[in-house]
């Protein structure tokens, strides 16, 4: 009997929430293949977080515990996580798609020579195959991937299916193969958290986001802002509009912006990735003006309005003074 | 310092994407193709290390003869040579085999330190760098948002979720993929393109590479058996009509929402 293996993440101090979703996967493969589901917790002190996932369906969990594995470093966790691969041997490993996943699952696909999908939104059983669907082109295509031969790495987009939550008798076993320092080349300096400054978008009730789609720095503030204004509401925007440097970085919505939920977010040219829907979808009521009608963004909306931006904006925001003029 | 930057070319962000026939890809003819969004930033830090101090900036790129235009934009840009993998044996193959390809191409270069995107913008896979890290034997972080270097070492801030960064210090050979917004990439100018004309492109192939068994689908270890327009869901109440009856209709629902 093959078996799944599941590289769990910790995050402040506790078992990431995504791995439980990893479980989930990983149950549904295995019910459906007759695997066993394994797990690894790499880290410095990490026996009560080991127990934890064991008793939430991660079966037999490796646990592998190092000064070395105090802070997350490329190679000091890929070393741990070959360790319980070889304990394992797994057919298929899963990663949660984070900053740690998208670092070091593919160099452990690589070292294992293994196939490799990336962020995948599900993982399928047809015929006792394994079929992994992922978005391509931003969100505007998907695609289904079949393996050639195991083992297969694939990484899974956080929030992709619900956390398992149910109990599920699993072990913990010591694995002793935290790596020695000297064998390390990167080194962990530090992490931070950007302060935040100026605007704090959390905090607005209405957003008007500009995207890629509003072209240039001027017209955020001869379209984009006005309509804001008008609706006394605060300004947003996507990625691309701040790494153009059009606008600074708080006001980015997304996974590595800020997350929000307005009573009233519009997004005016914004294609809806996925990193920007993280970033708005828990808003209350969503607008989407784009010209694209197969815009993903037009997913998560409830209202949407295919047409120029430059034309429905500014009559938008022309009607919004009008009606609060009569009121 | 010898630096190479693994440039991908890619369908233009504005490209309209049509499925071909067989349903495994989008349709290439007709449509423009540009240097993937994240690449360009890869390449712009490569140019801003030389420009201040001493570097060897190699651009590489596989994939077909459209490429060349890439990498000539590349050159004029101010890298000094450009490797052009093209061979059509390489097509059809998953993210390992093209790290195959390149951890071949650093072998031949020796580079001090390789830059290259985040992730493409068509595949978006974000597999091919610490594919490639591992193959050639280097130490790597990805989503860079600031380069450093450090006391012999290379110091990288990298983007975790939420606006939270991580510092590392990676020894060179390294290799690290950028974040979009790491830095503002710079144009070609006209005295570079001029300048960009006597540089060389050298064209290679798998054989030649000695990867020749390595690549392609018959080596790919996961393949795309098909690509779709993803299911709409219930989607968006679409609103119709002209701009002033669509604007109207926006009102009324602003104003159910009590905010007018
Ligand atoms: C690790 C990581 C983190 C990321 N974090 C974030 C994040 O925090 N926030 C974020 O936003 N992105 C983030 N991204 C980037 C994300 O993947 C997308 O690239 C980005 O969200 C796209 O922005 P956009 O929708 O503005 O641009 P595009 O995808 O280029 O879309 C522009 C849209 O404008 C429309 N348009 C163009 N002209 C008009 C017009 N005249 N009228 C109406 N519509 C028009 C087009 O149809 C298109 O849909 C991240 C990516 C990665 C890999
Ligand atoms: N065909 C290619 N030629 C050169 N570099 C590539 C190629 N494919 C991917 N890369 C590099 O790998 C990065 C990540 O790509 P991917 O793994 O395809 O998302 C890109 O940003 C490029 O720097």
């Amino acid at each position: 009997m093959g078996s799944i293996l599941i590289v769990a993440e910790i995050q402040k101090g506790a078992i990431r929430e995504a791995t439980y979703e990893l479980v989930s996967f990983a149950r549904r493969v295995a019910e459906a293949t007759d695997r066993e589901v394994k797990s690894v917790v790499a880290g410095k002190g990490i026996g009560t977080q080991a127990e934890e996932l064991s008793k939430r369906g991660g079966g037999e969990v490796f646990a592998i515990d190092g000064d070395t594995l105090e802070h997350y470093t490329v190679d000091a966790f890929q070393h741990a996580v070959q360790a319980a691969v070889e304990a394992a041997s797994p057919d298929l490993v899963l990663f949660s798609n984070t900053p740690t996943g998208w670092d070091l699952a593919p160099r452990v696909a690589a070292a294992l020579e293994a196939g490799f999908a990336s962020d995948c939104f599900d993982l399928l059983v047809e015929d006792g195959k394994l079929v992994f669907l992922r978005r391509v082109f931003n969100g505007k295509l998907d695609a289904r991937l079949v393996a050639r031969g195991t083992p297969v790495v694939a990484s899974m987009q956080p929030g992709a299916t619900a956390a398992f939550e149910g109990t599920a008798d699993g072990k913990v076993t010591a694995l002793d193969a935290a790596p020695p320092a000297d064998s390390l080349r990167v080194k962990f300096v530090e992490t931070r958290v950007a302060e935040a400054k100026g605007v704090d978008l959390t905090k607005a009730s209405i957003i008007v986001s500009g995207g890629r789609g509003v072209g240039a720095p001027e017209k955020f503030e001869e379209v984009i802002k006005p309509l804001a204004e008008a609706l006394g509401g605060a300004m947003g925007a996507s990625r691309p509009v701040v790494d153009a440097g059009w606008l600074p970085h708080e006001y980015q919505v997304g996974s590595s912006g800020q997350v929000v939920a307005p009573k009233l977010y519009v997004a005016c040219g914004i294609s809806g990735a996925i990193q920007h829907l993280v970033g708005m979808k828990g808003s209350n009521f969503i607008i989407a003006i784009n010209k694209d009608p197969d815009a993903p963004i037009f997913e998560v909306a409830d209202v949407g309005v295919v047409a120029d931006l430059f034309e429905v904006v500014p009559a938008l925001t022309q009607a919004v003074k009008e009606a609060k003029g009569a009121a | 310092m010898k630096i190479m930057v693994c440039l991908k070319q890619v369908p233009h962000q504005d490209a309209r994407l049509d499925i071909n026939a067989e349903g495994t890809w989008i349709k290439e003819d007709g449509i423009k193709f540009e240097i993937n969004s994240y690449d360009q930033y890869a390449l712009e830090e490569a140019l801003r290390i030389k420009d201040a101090g001493e570097a060897e900036v190699v651009v590489v790129s596989i994939g077909p003869d459209r490429v060349t235009q890439s990498l000539r934009t590349a050159l004029g840009m101010g890298a000094d040579r450009a490797v052009h993998v093209k061979d059509p044996a390489i097509e059809g193959s998953d993210a390992l085999g093209i790290a195959r390809t390149l951890a071949a191409v650093a072998k031949e270069e020796g580079p001090d330190l390789i830059l290259t995107g985040l992730m493409s913008d068509d595949v978006n896979t974000a597999a091919v760098p610490p594919m490639l890290a591992q193959l050639a034997d280097m130490p790597h972080t990805t989503a860079a948002v600031k380069v450093e270097q450090h006391d012999g070492a290379m110091r990288v801030e990298r983007e975790l979720e939420g606006g939270a960064l991580e510092v590392v210090d990676l020894p060179r050979p390294c290799l690290i993929s950028v974040q979009t917004g790491l830095n503002q990439v710079r144009y070609a100018s006209l005295k570079g393109i001029m300048a960009a004309k006597k540089k060389s492109i050298d064209v290679k192939t798998a054989a030649d590479l000695g990867v020749a068994d390595q690549v392609g689908p018959a080596a790919a270890k996961i393949a795309v058996e098909k690509i779709y327009t993803p299911p709409k869901g219930e989607g968006a109440e679409i609103l119709s009509g002209s701009t002033e009856e669509v604007v109207q209709k926006l009102v009324a629902k602003i104003k159910e929402l009590g905010l007018l």
